[in-house]
């Protein structure tokens, strides 16, 4: 019996050990010097080049120099995904978002953006509890009074698009550009736009999405 | 007498021909323009295999900064790359400020560009502050490229 037993628990640490060295082993990722191979589909590495270069462009655009100072009140408009990705455009947003209020050019508003842009909802529920009977409950002078929130003046919205080319028999190419515009919201006018292109080739069998 | 004379007259001719100045803000690649004494199809094979042997590669010949009309400083890095093929690479741009201390950003990451074979290059960068007083650049190859 017991001899079965050293058996049976050599034979099962025999599978374990085999299975596991098999298997490759889970690593953190070096974010800063990233030397992993390219991949089909966007990750990280490309919303960072494309937030870098649509950032950089913006700021020497020049459009978002105020007349007389100040800063500007930018909402962020619809980033519409147009890829074949579940891509949270947020990814690319909120590191321009970051990057533009740095450069204090702009205050970012929470009030108001397209699509599925942040918004805070507070900003409203504080204001429906003071209207409501719960608002008797507050310090009056603590509660938001009305005709406080500041209105954006700048949007800026834009659109991520992907192209599957067939390149060859064995390859595909895996076009994304990556479009940002600002818009002037008291007159409708475009004062900056731009477009980063990051394109992918590799194996035809590789999904990109 | 007279054939040596004709040598002579060719081999000036070709000289000339060879040595004719080109206009250095035009880069033409090796197989666009024409051939010359110096580089044709007997000496190229010789000639892309040296400088592959030697190594020949990217060089960064100056950098430009000034500081834009809203205080942001600008960058080009002005470069050229003396191998006979295109070199790709990754380049990542940090800023400083007046402290000496980098500036913390999402736009220093690593960047891809290319320089074309003999060829002239420049990146541009713009610092995402305005107390941005001073850079420093790294370059890498294209991991696993």
């Amino acid at each position: 019996m017991i001899k079965k037993l050293l058996v049976f628990a050599l034979f099962a640490s025999t599978v374990t050990l085999t299975f596991v060295g098999c298997s490759p082993q889970t690593e953190n990722i070096d974010t800063i010097n990233d030397q992993g191979k390219a991949v089909m589909q966007l990750d990280y590495r490309d919303f960072d080049r494309a937030a870098s270069q649509m950032v950089q462009s913006l700021i020497a655009s020049g459009s978002l120099k105020k007349d007389g100072g100040g800063k500007y009140v930018l909402a962020t408009g619809r980033i519409v995904n147009d890829t074949m990705q579940r891509v949270d455009t947020d990814q690319l947003m909120a590191k321009v978002e970051k990057e533009l209020m740095g450069s204090g050019l702009v205050v970012m508003t929470s009030t108001v953006s397209g699509g599925t842009s942040p918004q805070d909802s507070m900003v409203y529920d504080v204001r429906d509890i003071r209207d409501s009977a719960k608002g008797g409950e507050f310090k009056q002078d603590t509660l938001q009074a009305q005709g406080q929130l500041i209105a954006p003046e700048l949007s800026i919205s834009g659109k991520i698009i992907q192209r599957n080319i067939r390149y060859d028999n064995d390859k595909q190419q895996v076009e994304y550009y990556f479009q940002l515009q600002l818009t002037d919201l008291k007159t409708g006018l475009r004062s900056w736009q731009d477009e980063t292109i990051i394109g992918k080739r590799g194996d035809r069998k590789k999904v990109p999405w | 007498m007279r054939l040596m004379l004709n040598i002579l007259l060719l081999a000036v001719a070709i000289g000339v021909w060879g040595c004719q100045e080109e206009d250095k803000r035009i880069s033409m690649a090796a197989d666009v323009k024409s051939d010359n004494v110096a580089v044709n199809m007997v000496t190229k094979p010789v000639i892309y295999a040296f400088s592959w042997l030697i190594g020949e590669g990217v060089e960064i010949d100056r950098a430009v900064t000034y500081v834009n009309k809203d205080g942001f400083t600008e960058l080009e890095i002005q470069g050229h790359n003396r191998a006979f093929n295109t070199i790709r690479f990754e380049y990542k741009v940090e800023w400083l400020d007046k402290s000496g201390m980098v500036v913390d950003t999402t736009t220093s990451t690593w960047l891809q560009t290319s320089a074309a074979a003999k060829s002239p290059f420049a990146i541009k960068a713009v610092a995402p502050r305005t107390t941005v007083v001073d850079f420093r650049m790294n370059t890498r190859k294209i991991p696993n490229n």
